[in-house]
């Protein structure tokens, strides 16, 4: 489903990441950890095609997405969907509007009804009307997540989303978004520092250290 | 004015409309003026010249700088008929930059005597203004005052008001004492005169006046018509004017006039529109609307502008005050002048 | 391209009138400009930045409506608030009179010397900072202010070790303005009789009639404007602010005595630039009103209203594309450089811009003629659209800062999360980017419009037959001394400019409701 060879990353003039590689099946939840500044969120964002690298190669479903650390296909044409640590939920738009950003090509009814599934998969129903800033931070970042799940991509990648939460909140959240994320079977990756937050949500997890992954 | 009315509701229209518009209105029965004499000046005028001839005018106001520069870029593609404007330097500028026509006609030669027009007729001068002394009757005896050159005299340190030398009716005046004189002389003078000053000179002749009449100052010199101006809001203000250089040179006068354009699409209607200005009529309410004196020596000045008496004129050639200004200007930065 | 034909002219050199300049009036003239600029400076500095303090960080007596009352100001035309200072402070001016025969004070000239000058010019630009410094504070979380007390710190150290450092970037750019401004000045400076360096570019144009000299001249003016741009980007350093949180909990509670000291304040500089200048045109307009008053007045505003608003629209529609984030890290060089060249126009004085214009499309012409084409002088000389291009040039810059600000407000997570549910570059700035540039962009259209409203030499020169505004009016009949029938004009024009001010503070605080 997902394979990514050869990753090098570099900061300035250190290598932080170097030959890094990893393959997941369909359905697959990995999570990744590692010191900051270890290039665990370097590695997601490369996948992502937001930012470039030294070198490395994405293939996802058979197309080639990055190679060479150059990006072949855009963030937007990419198919993959993506959780911020602070949300990122857009302030000028109310829920609704933001989990519809994504899936603006279906019929209103089918947007309507795909909100509505997603709204209620994450317990958050009838809040459509509101704004980001009438919700909590747990509230935001379930809606960010419907709202990166709402064009069904084929990948998830999740960038430490529940670090800027309070720590009883934190772990009520991870099981949900986990339930969440197997219901759905989609493959996602975590970013996370927290070693114990890896272990409870994903199948696999991943360990960035003196540059090199090691999975348990 | 009437391109405006309809432009609100077709915006976009009008960004390239409007000077369609203005060329579509342009026929034989109508006049274009560029003027720097202002709107408020002309526009009682040009209405009731409309009313005699059936002629309409169209005029667009601004310095006069910049609408010599305007029309000498537009070239034969212009639309001006005429241009207004006031100082005779201005005037002269106007027409050694070639923007004017030859316009010589006996309604012309009989309304306006010859030294108030250029000897090729390129323009006419259509009213006279005098800057003269002005001075408060509380604190300077009369017979004190004589000449100009007089006020540069040690006598009158920090009494002294006068006009920005940006101003281009101080440029004229001192291009005449160049001419009269010589530079150094105008330059003595000149310095005499920043040395008596009681203020930083005034960005308009109405400060001048307000300065006196408030002790800051005791002498000045304005242009009669400002003087004109504050006796008709306060018919006691502590101030007279008084005739410069009436044994010497005679009273700095300048004028305000107008020539017709050379490329001007309406030739004919812009001389009838001069010779109509010249009239006794026009005169009467060109000279009075801004209390100057008539060019026409057969019009009567104002009641008021009549009630100072007569005076004699500084008979120097206008266009000298062209010719010279440059020169005026560098000797006034030179001394300090401000 | 006023700016390159202005650049041009030192092809063509006049030895003789450069020597004259040089030895002459360019030693005083740049002394003087230079106190001007460090007086004004300072002055918009200290003044914007505390009054922008002080109404956003303490609370105290009458803060509310102060809040928008000091916004006004900056309605008034510069030189009429000129005029009024002159009318009223001046040795024949009621305040010397009234201390000459009631105090027995001995009088004097405030002509003298650079103080008045400053003054008058701290007062009209004063709201460039404080409009900008403002928003910035709003834009300060309020919990770092608060771990800053928390931590024992006076008000005095917060405020100048963490509001004012971190508000740099906005004070930065409000001086910036106004020192452009204050160069591009003919109307104030003249009143005064003050010579700066745009005196002595009329001179050389008006009484030399030198054009060459004049260029060259202008473009020295130019230069120093890129040197202000230039520390401008420096002052702004590298950091990045970004936060959309705005509180309106204020840190400081001051009431009582201190807290009606500082309302007394505040209260006092709005009088002085605003309530006391307005007094003076309503006493001087209700006095000319029979005299004044016509219809052509209906002319008068919309004339003013429509090339106001196509400016606005226009220079804002150019202003936001050149402030879009762009979708990648970095912008091109070469889209910036085009931007500063853009932003430049705001130091030229008016007329000058105005005749390089005219000197640029004579120039298109001469060499369409020359391939045997036509000359298109007469098409675009008196054109509305000649006009427009010189606001939007002029007024490039003061439009695209406040955009920019709002652009620069917008988080790069905004960006990639768009981007990975799929959006287009289009759809990322027609969804996302315009409507959070939404408030900047409407601030920065009504400052335009204000500006417009105001502009006179430009419009003088370049307006086409009937085209009349109330600038022009007001200076018509002010040139002529009739102050009075002057004030009419004038006071349409501050009431109008103020009505766009107090939507801009409406709108200022919708979006600080919503984001």
């Amino acid at each position: 489903m997902l394979s990514v060879n050869h990753l090098s990353i570099v900061y300035q003039t250190t290598q932080v990441l170097s030959e890094f590689d990893l393959s997941l099946a369909t359905g697959d939840i990995f999570a990744l950890t590692g010191d900051s500044g270890s290039g665990k969120s370097s590695a997601l964002r490369f996948i992502a095609g937001l930012d470039e690298a030294q070198s490395g190669r994405v293939i996802l479903d058979g197309k080639q997405l990055s190679n060479n650390g150059v990006h072949n296909i855009a963030p937007e044409l990419r198919e993959i969907g993506m959780v911020f640590q602070d949300y990122a939920l857009f302030p000028h738009m109310n829920i609704k509007k933001n989990i519809a950003f994504g899936i603006h090509y279906l019929s209103n009814n089918k947007q309507k009804a795909r909100i509505e599934e997603l709204l209620l998969m994450i317990g958050l129903e009838g809040v459509e009307k509101k704004y980001p800033h009438q919700l909590s931070g747990g509230e935001q970042q379930r809606v960010a997540l419907a709202r990166a799940l709402a064009p069904s991509p084929k990948l998830l990648l999740l960038d430490e989303p529940f670090s800027s939460l309070d720590k009883s909140l934190q772990e009520q959240l991870v099981l949900q978004v986990r339930d969440i994320l197997k219901k759905t079977n989609v493959t996602s990756i975590l970013v996370t520092h927290d070693k114990r937050e890896a272990t409870i949500f994903a199948d696999k997890v991943g360990m960035i250290e003196n540059k090199q992954l090691t999975i348990n | 004015m009437n391109i405006k009315t309809w432009a609100p509701s077709t915006l976009a229209l009008a960004l390239t409309v409007s000077s369609i518009g203005i060329a579509q209105a342009k026929s034989e029965d109508s006049v274009t003026v560029y003027s720097s004499r202002k709107e408020h000046l002309i526009k009682p005028l040009f209405v009731s010249f409309t009313k005699d001839t059936g002629i309409k005018v169209m005029y667009l106001t601004g310095k006069s700088g910049a609408l010599i520069e305007r029309l000498k870029l537009e070239g034969k593609n212009t639309k001006a008929d005429m241009f207004m404007t006031v100082d005779a330097g201005n005037l002269w500028y106007a027409a050694t930059q070639g923007l004017f026509q030859a316009v010589q006609t006996q309604t012309l030669e009989s309304n306006i005597p010859s030294h108030l027009r250029d000897p090729k007729g390129l323009w006419t001068g259509l009213s006279v203004r005098a800057r003269t002394i002005v001075y408060s009757t509380e604190r300077v005896n009369p017979t004190d005052l004589s000449t100009y050159e007089n006020l540069a005299d040690s006598k009158w340190a920090g009494r002294l008001c006068l006009r920005t030398s940006k101003k281009i009716y101080t440029k004229s005046l001192v291009a005449s004492m160049i001419y009269h004189h010589s530079k150094n002389r105008a330059g003595d003078i000149i310095s005499g005169w920043v040395n008596n000053l009681a203020a930083i000179p005034n960005a308009k002749d109405s400060h001048i006046m307000n300065a006196i009449v408030s002790g800051q100052c005791d002498v000045g010199l304005v242009n009669t018509y400002y003087f004109a101006r504050l006796i008709a809001q306060n018919p006691n203000v502590p101030l007279k004017l008084f005739w410069a250089n009436q044994d010497t040179t005679g009273v700095h006068v300048n004028v305000s006039g107008a020539g017709v354009i050379k490329y001007a699409p309406n030739t004919k209607g812009a001389i009838k529109l001069l010779e109509w200005l010249s009239s006794a009529k026009a005169q009467a309410i060109y000279a009075s609307l801004n209390k100057e004196y008539p060019a026409n020596q057969n019009v009567a000045s104002d009641e008021v502008v009549s009630s100072w008496g007569l005076f004699k004129q500084d008979k120097m050639n206008l266009a000298q005050t062209g010719i010279l200004q440059a020169d005026a200007v560098k000797l006034m930065q030179i001394k300090g002048y401000r | 391209m006023p700016i390159f034909v202005v650049a041009l002219s030192w092809l063509f050199t006049e030895r003789e009138l450069w020597a004259h300049f040089s030895t002459v009036l360019l030693p005083n003239l740049i002394s003087a400009t230079m106190v001007l600029l460090i007086g004004v400076g300072l002055g918009v500095t200290l003044l914007g930045t505390l009054l922008a303090y002080l109404v956003v960080m303490v609370e105290f007596p009458g803060r509310r409506w102060l809040e928008w009352a000091l916004f006004l100001p900056f309605a008034i035309p510069a030189y009429v608030l000129a005029f009024v200072y002159l009318g009223v402070f001046d040795y024949s001016g009621y305040v010397q009179v009234w201390m000459r025969e009631v105090l027995g004070l001995p009088g004097f000239d405030i002509r003298t010397g650079p103080w008045a000058i400053i003054l008058t010019f701290v007062l009209v630009f004063y709201p460039y900072v404080y409009m900008m410094v403002r928003a910035s504070f709003k834009r300060q979380k309020i919990n770092i202010i608060e771990a800053g007390q928390l931590l024992g710190a006076s008000p005095l150290r917060v405020f100048f070790k963490i509001s004012l450092p971190m508000a740099r970037p906005a004070v930065a750019a409000g001086l910036l303005v106004t020192l452009m401004e204050t160069l591009a000045d003919f109307g104030v400076v003249s009143l005064f009789n003050f010579d700066t360096f745009t005196t002595a570019i009329y001179s050389a144009w008006g009484d030399f009639r030198s054009i060459e000299v004049a260029a060259q001249l202008a473009s020295l003016l130019v230069l120093v404007a890129f040197f202000l741009i230039f520390f401008e980007k420096k002052a702004r350093g590298q950091a990045k602010y970004y936060s959309n949180d705005v509180s309106n909990k204020k840190p400081y509670y001051v009431l009582g005595f201190v807290g009606w000291l500082i309302s007394l304040f505040v209260f006092c500089v709005f009088m002085l630039s605003f309530a006391m200048p307005m007094l003076q045109l309503i006493i001087w307009g209700w006095a000319s009103m029979g005299e004044e008053w016509s219809v052509k007045y209906v002319d008068l505003i919309i004339s003013t209203s429509v090339l106001t608003t196509l400016a606005a629209l226009i220079t804002v529609s150019i202003a936001t594309i050149l402030a879009l984030p762009s979708r990648c890290k970095r912008n091109s060089p070469w889209l910036k450089s085009l931007i500063s060249m853009a932003t430049l126009g705001y130091a030229l004085p008016g007329s000058i811009m105005a005749v390089g214009l005219l000197y640029g499309i004579n120039q298109v012409s001469a060499i369409s003629v020359y391939f045997g084409g036509q000359s298109i002088n007469h098409i675009i000389f008196g054109s509305i659209a000649l006009l427009l291009f010189a606001y939007v040039s002029r007024f490039m810059a003061i439009g695209y800062s406040s955009i920019k600000a709002s652009a620069e407000q917008i988080k790069p997570v905004f960006t990639q999360s768009a981007r990975l549910l799929g959006a287009s570059y289009l759809r990322l700035i027609w969804k996302i980017y315009l409507p959070m540039m939404m408030p900047g962009v409407l601030a920065g259209g009504l400052l335009v419009a204000v500006d417009v409203m105001k502009e006179l030499p430009a419009t003088y020169l370049l307006r086409p037959f009937g085209w009349d505004t109330l600038a022009v009016q007001v200076y018509e009949l002010s040139a002529e001394g009739l102050f009075e029938r002057a004030a009419i004009p004038a006071l349409i024009m501050v009431l109008f400019g103020a009505v766009l001010m107090l939507i801009f503070q409406l709108l200022d605080q919708k979006s600080s409701k919503n984001l």
